[in-house]
């Protein structure tokens, strides 16, 4: 009977992406980069499971033209995928990977990654390598309006994805590295007009300006290179915000350096800060913030709490309340941490002396690449465990004294090479979301560096890929491989998955494609 | 930039399914020095070139709407002083002033439409593709308009001005990859009719008239009849009168986004 079910679905044709589908995503739909406004990444799809997932193949791969090291996710809705690669945006058959239509940006900034698309209506936006906010049809990639975020010969750039919220588009900007101060944006979703921009880095006159000796705060960082989350019940827009400038001599900018290294809670009608909380104040290591916060509502010490959880790349496992911004727990999710000896009661880490950039080079652990970075974390509810993708590490950190010149130069005071004594090593780990306890670990064998960050699905199972080009399935509950695939190139994305006709696929950027897999019929 | 396809079987698809100067550069010319250079031109260049731009007996086109090695002033002036080593180009005596308007006029020949000063209204000419001509229906020009038919917005920095009066009077003789209209009837009788935007043996993409994708597998698809000719009327000369499509003209050489 299948056929026939599947000719009365494919008819039901495409339709238009409403606020309250962005609320509560039709499972089979991925219609937000980390899933749900919440970023838990966790499906409630089931047909793949722990039983069968032995027989998941690949359906099709994708292959772009002009792609390197994609880290793009891709969105589907109604059996139509949208990924993106710089300057570009692709239309698929979900079910087929046959394009449907492709958007080219003319002329091109070479400048990368783009990490994906937002959707709302009929129209798909991205952020561009010229720090421009792109409206496409979504239907044939019409260019419907484009609007400028910042300016790109300054050296902004916009990698991150947008995220919609209500008729607002909101946006971030990088780098943090070339001392250019971050932001975030909400645009009007229909017709681009800027509606309100929060500045990371307060002005004169603001709280928390003093934070910063003299004129530091010119040249600030605090790039908003990511995408956050967000609460609707709240109305309030969670963002982590990166590291200050210059990254790595922090004697030309003493003080916490607000707002960077923070999580802030934004109000998405205003922009307006509720709270922040700063994760490294006076951070030294580029250690940006940006990690994907995750919203979880569940039991702290006996009461429910509306918690925000974030696997920070200082080292720290970081549990607060996500309505107050409290710092309720903290503790490290890798072994090797050298920089601190623990955090206060209020969450500010207890520094320890000496470690910080030296002119002959500072053992620092985690290394500046981080404990991890953009890869996106999985909350899975069934087993109340947060899963991240984890680097063990030293770095040896230098310092001397940079001058900032604008164009998009880079202000970072020098940096870190891998530590010859503690080679890099990356697992995927599975921690209890309120004690941040360590609960399985998988080992990636020889992958030293980043890669895919995880989907957690209710048939049990994390998915990760690894710097080799392994896909790979992880039983949920014991950290146990159940299926590998070798993609052939290193995966520097998020895996997603989605449903066309009651067939559950994964799907994941790998180098220069895209693959998505099914259970072999 | 994406490489342009590099086979096709008939010279006629090629036509059809030729991509699109992406526009970029702007070709800057004298209109009238490119008008004197027409003449030399005809006048010494014809023994192996085809008359005005047209490929020759012995020698290419010189204004095809493709891609050229020798694009730049220098490059052509180049070529036609010292000929070209090894093929049959030959140095050229013309005086220095005559190879000056000779590059004027090859310049002309692959300009695109934004490049020349198209005379006539253009509001008057967005009028004309917003009713009488009812363009819009199917026709995007920055975010305004239908969906069916190419997005317009660049289209004075895509094509030559040859190239956009032909598209609006004569017929394409197959419809281009993207734009071929078919109807699909479903093995569970559901009609759907649109264009198709991607085919294979296994699947089946079409943007249907109801402005909806439709993704189809081969196994839901009882029959499917393709419309031998493109949706795009090409009889505006006929059907505008010559200042109202001179006006249109004018509107769609100025559409030129990349530009800005």
């Amino acid at each position: 009977m299948r056929p026939i079910l599947a000719a009365l679905l494919a008819i039901a044709a495409h339709a238009q992406v409403t606020y309250n589908d962005l609320l509560k995503p039709d499972p089979a739909n991925w219609l937000h980069y980390s899933g749900q406004y919440h970023s838990q990444r966790h499906s409630p799809l089931q047909q793949v499971t722990t039983a069968n997932v032995k027989k998941l193949t690949p359906q099709w791969i994708y292959h772009v033209d002009a792609g390197r090291r994609l880290e793009t996710v891709p969105l589907v809705v109604d059996g139509v995928m949208y990924f993106t690669n710089p300057n570009e945006v692709y239309a698929l058959d979900a079910r087929t990977g046959r394009e449907i239509w492709r958007y080219e940006r003319q002329p091109a900034l070479q400048k990368g990654p783009n990490r994906g698309a937002a959707v709302y209506g009929n129209r798909v936006y991205i952020g561009t390598p010229d720090a421009h906010l792109v409206a496409l049809d979504a239907r044939n990639g019409s260019l419907l309006w484009e609007s400028k975020i910042a300016e790109a010969k300054e050296g902004y750039w916009s990698p991150a994805a947008p995220m919609v919220v209500k008729d607002k588009v909101i946006m971030g900007i990088a780098p943090s590295d070339h001392g250019l101060n971050g932001f975030l944006d909400a645009y009007d979703a229909n017709t681009g007009e800027r509606l309100w921009r929060w500045h990371a880095i307060p002005r004169p006159g603001e709280p928390n300006h003093d934070t910063w000796a003299g004129d530091s705060w010119k040249t600030g960082g605090g790039g908003t290179w990511l995408t956050g989350s967000y609460d609707p019940e709240l109305n309030l827009l969670y963002w982590g915000t990166g590291n200050p400038a210059p990254d790595f001599d922090g004697d030309v900018r003493k003080g916490d350096n607000l707002y960077t290294e923070c999580i802030v809670a934004l109000d998405a009608d205003t922009g307006k800060m509720k709270w922040y909380f700063q994760t490294t104040p006076w951070d030294v290591h580029d250690w940006d913030a940006v990690e994907i916060p995750v919203l979880v509502d569940a039991n702290y010490k006996g009461s429910p709490r509306k918690l925000l959880v974030q696997g920070n790349r200082n080292g720290f496992y970081y549990v607060l309340d996500r309505v107050t911004g409290e710092f309720l727990h903290g503790t490290p999710f890798i072994k090797e941490l050298n920089w601190a000896s623990g955090l206060t009661a209020k969450g500010r880490p207890i520094r320890v002396e000496g470690v910080i950039p030296s002119l002959k080079g500072t053992k620092t652990c985690p290394a500046t690449s981080g404990a991890t970075n953009w890869m996106s974390p999985a909350y899975n509810p069934a087993t109340g465990w947060f899963y991240i993708v984890a680097q063990e590490g030293c770095g040896i950190n230098t310092k001397s004294r940079d001058t900032f010149r604008p164009g998009g130069n880079s202000y970072m005071g020098t940096g870190y090479i891998e530590s010859p004594e503690e080679p890099w090593q990356m697992y995927i780990r599975a921690l209890d979301l309120t004690t941040g306890k360590i609960q399985w670990e998988y080992k990636q064998i020889n992958s030293r560096r980043y890669a895919a960050g995880l989907l957690s699905t209710a048939g049990g199972l994390i998915f990760g890929g690894d710097d080799q080009g392994f896909l790979t399935a992880l039983d949920a509950k014991t950290g146990k491989a159940l299926w590998s695939f070798n993609t052939g190139q290193q995966i520097s994305a998020q895996p997603m998955t989605y449903a066309i006709d009651g067939k559950q696929y994964v799907a994941i950027a790998n180098g220069s494609n895209v693959v998505a897999f099914a259970l072999h019929d | 930039m994406r490489k342009a396809p590099i086979l096709c079987v008939l010279a006629i698809t090629c036509l059809a399914q030729q991509p699109r100067q992406r526009g970029g550069r702007r070709v800057r010319f004298d209109p009238v020095e490119a008008a004197a250079g027409h003449e030399i031109y005809n006048r010494s260049c014809t023994m192996c070139h085809g008359l005005d731009g047209a490929p020759g007996d012995r020698a290419p086109a010189l204004g095809a709407q493709r891609r050229y090695l020798r694009a730049t002033t220098e490059d052509i002036q180049d070529a036609i002083k010292n000929g070209i080593k090894g093929t049959n180009m030959p140095a050229s005596p013309l005086p220095e002033a005559d190879i000056k308007k000779l590059v004027a006029y090859i310049h002309s020949l692959r300009a695109t439409a934004v490049d020349l000063d198209v005379p006539g209204n253009p509001a008057k000419g967005e009028q004309v593709f917003q009713a009488k001509a009812n363009c819009a229906k199917c026709h995007m020009v920055n975010g305004r308009g239908g969906i069916l038919g190419p997005d317009l917005s660049n289209i004075g920095a895509e094509r030559s001005l040859a190239a956009l009066r032909e598209a609006l009077t004569i017929p394409k003789p197959i419809p281009p990859r993207g734009y071929q209209p078919a109807k699909v009837t479903t093995t569970n009788n559901q009609t759907i009719e649109g264009i198709v935007k991607n085919q294979h043996n296994t699947s089946f993409q079409i943007l249907g008239a109801d402005e909806k994708l439709h993704l189809l597998t081969a196994d839901q698809i009882k029959e499917i009849t393709f419309h031998p000719k493109s949706l795009m009327p090409a009889d505006f000369d006929k059907v505008l009168n010559p200042t109202e499509f001179q006006d249109l003209l004018a509107y769609l050489s100025r559409q030129a986004r990349s530009r800005r």
